[in-house]
């Protein structure tokens, strides 16, 4: 009974004030308003949210049906291979690639070459050495005495085949435009491997070889050949203007010491770096090959797969 | 107080109204009555399809026939004007066994437009093709893109104090007494025109999508060189001169975002070599005569692999077209 005679003295304030009254329901209708616009905005946040994690691209993979153009089939790469940087010969290889793709991403398979003489071809520098270097005492042990006979070129280091077991790694697969007209698929890759490399050298002379390398025979002697075992690794990048065939071009890096000029630059002084009068396998200085291969591939089955 | 209250409640009421619309589940609309046909006004076009269109009046053709040529019953408002026009059942079924070529290649929106765009390009230049001295060094090249396609700028390298004579070319001169004439590069600059005849974009792993660009570039400009003396360092020292170098080559710009990428370029510099004189003359006042220090000058190659960044700016653009 006391609540209501408090009220009631309230209620009787409020009839007489007209501006109270007005001040209260300005307030109530902003605080209406307020509630309103909360009110509204909180399900509009909800309603987003909810398009995130329903919408039809909500957990889809980056690519939809893509063409599997690699895994489970075998690829034959024919091509040529050319080195690159050379000092004394430049040498082409007639290449090929026999590779069966275990995954999309993973490939096992063997690259291989080989070049023979003719296709090992002269630098302007083993020209100039040829019809321009002096022959004397100070060069007689590196060049024939004789200019022409036998010629220079026939020492220079050759190599002539190689053989790469190496694993194939695609990680990148992708599109490319030409012109906005022409499109086809790409893939980038790296490879790894061991390099078995059939080399020719400068027959061993001088000291415990029997022949002094100033005589004429250690010139004229077949060149000596050995297998050099290297790292092999590099990118390449392979378009698909169809299913069946692609093309490919490839770096390749196969670092690995050899004579290349059949010179004596080793083997004597401080850290034997001076030249002792021997051709042997001190020569040999280290040298980061390179060539790049371009191919034709054909795969088997003709038909890649195609992914969800 | 009251009314005050019922006028709050209302308020909410309407606020909420649209709220709780949005969060109900999609039903069909309340089916609406057809409005009335409406007549056009005189001289007034007649819209095809429009459901408030007046009806013509059925008068059935002479001879009976009702049905459309071609035996469709539902070809639309294109029958009504033009019944030759108007498809017929066996081609509809023709179109529709037709084989589609379900394979779409598409690119979607260009990934980064480069119309108006400045690009601004430093990179480390390394020599390619020259066993005997390497000119590496750093540089800058910025283009303005006129299209999305063709670009115009300009770009300098300063090779002077990276110039080095390689293992290589001593180890042969000290075993065939042949000297090789050698340049050294103080530094060089061109205006070039790019071409960006194709771009594409990878997958990594299936998980990302990463953007890139081929381009061509070719210009013109200058490379300031000077021999190395080797030959005869006693008597000869030589000052760098300006040689007019074109260049052309090509390089693969992978995006990164849109305004920042990574470049591989080879380029390839063509100009005209002054090398040193490989014969010294038996005098020693024509040894030191500057007009016996020259030898040949021949087409030279200088070709730089170029790898660097790419900024470009402004950092974003509005496309023309939506997505």
């Amino acid at each position: 009974m006391s609540s209501l005679k408090i009220l009631r003295p309230q209620r009787k304030n409020m009839k007489t004030s007209k501006s109270s009254r007005r001040k209260l329901l300005g307030l109530a209708t902003a605080a209406a308003v307020t509630v309103g616009v909360g009110l509204t905005a909180a399900p509009q946040e909800a309603k987003a949210q909810e398009i995130q994690l329903t919408g039809p691209l909500a957990g889809a993979p980056a690519v939809r049906k893509l063409r599997l153009y690699r895994e489970g089939r075998a690829e034959i790469a024919v091509g040529g291979g050319f080195t690159l940087l050379d000092e004394y010969k430049r040498t082409i290889f007639i290449s090929g690639r026999l590779q069966y793709n275990i995954f999309d991403w993973l490939g096992i398979g063997v690259f291989g070459g080989f070049s023979p003489d003719a296709l090992s071809l002269n630098t302007d520098l083993t020209d100039k050495i040829e019809t321009n270097a002096p022959r004397n005492t100070r060069t007689a042990v590196n060049l024939p005495g004789t200019r022409g006979a036998p010629k220079y070129e026939q020492q220079t280091g050759k190599m002539s085949w190689m053989a790469v077991p190496q694993l194939t790694f695609s990680p990148f697969r992708g599109k490319l435009a030409f012109f906005q007209k022409l499109f086809i698929d790409t893939d980038l890759y790296v490879h790894g491997g061991v390099a078995f490399v059939g080399v020719k050298e400068r027959v061993d002379c001088g000291g415990s070889a029997g022949v002094a390398c100033t005589d004429p025979k250690a010139f004229t002697t077949a060149q000596a050949s050995r297998v050099a075992i290297a790292p092999s690794f590099g990118l390449g990048l392979s378009l698909y203007p169809s299913n069946f065939v692609s093309i490919n071009i490839e770096y390749r890096a196969f670092p690995f010491s050899w004579n290349r000029g059949g010179f004596d630059s080793r083997g004597a002084g401080p850290d034997a770096s001076f030249p002792d009068n021997q051709i042997n396998s001190e020569d040999r200085t280290f040298r980061f090959n390179q060539m790049v291969f371009v191919a034709a591939g054909f795969h088997l089955p003709t038909t890649p797969k195609v992914s969800e | 107080m009251k009314h005050a209250r019922c006028w709050l409640l209302l308020v909410v009421a309407f606020w909420l109204l649209p709220t709780v619309a949005f969060a109900q589940p999609g039903k069909k609309p309340p089916t609406k009555p057809p409005a009335p046909p409406t007549a056009p006004a005189p001289g007034g076009d007649i819209e095809i399809d429009d459901p408030n269109a007046p009806k013509q009046p059925e008068t059935p053709p002479p001879g009976g026939d009702t049905s459309p040529p071609g035996g469709d019953s539902g070809g639309g408002g294109i029958c009504e004007i033009d019944p030759t026009a108007c498809p017929k059942t066996g081609d509809i079924k023709k179109l529709a066994d037709r084989p589609v070529k379900a394979d779409v290649y598409a690119v979607q929106q260009i990934y980064a437009l480069r119309r108006g765009r400045f690009e601004i390009n430093p990179y480390w230049s390394q020599s390619f093709n020259d066993q005997f001295v390497s000119h590496p060094g750093p540089g800058l090249a910025v283009n303005y893109y006129l299209t999305n396609v063709l670009a115009v700028g300009i770009n300098g390298t300063f090779y002077k104090p990276f110039n080095g004579d390689s293992d290589f070319n001593f180890e042969n001169r000290r075993a065939t007494r042949l000297a090789v004439p050698l340049n050294e590069y103080f530094g060089g600059y061109a205006v070039n025109f790019t071409y960006v005849p194709m771009y594409g974009k990878f997958s990594g792993f299936s998980q990302f999508i990463f953007h890139y660009d081929g381009y061509l570039v070719g210009g013109v400009g200058g490379l300031f060189t000077r021999p190395i003396a080797v030959i005869d360092p006693d008597n000869r020292k030589f000052d760098f001169e300006h040689r007019i170098a074109f260049n052309v080559g090509f390089g693969l710009r992978i995006f990164l975002n849109r305004w920042f990428s990574v470049i591989g370029e080879l380029r390839d510099y063509i100009y005209i070599e002054q090398l040193e004189a490989i014969s010294v003359a038996p005098t020693q006042q024509g040894q030191q005569d500057k007009n016996t220090w020259f030898g040949e000058k021949p087409l030279t190659n200088n070709v730089q692999a170029q790898v660097g960044i790419s900024i470009f700016l402004p950092f974003s653009w509005e496309y023309r077209l939506p997505k």
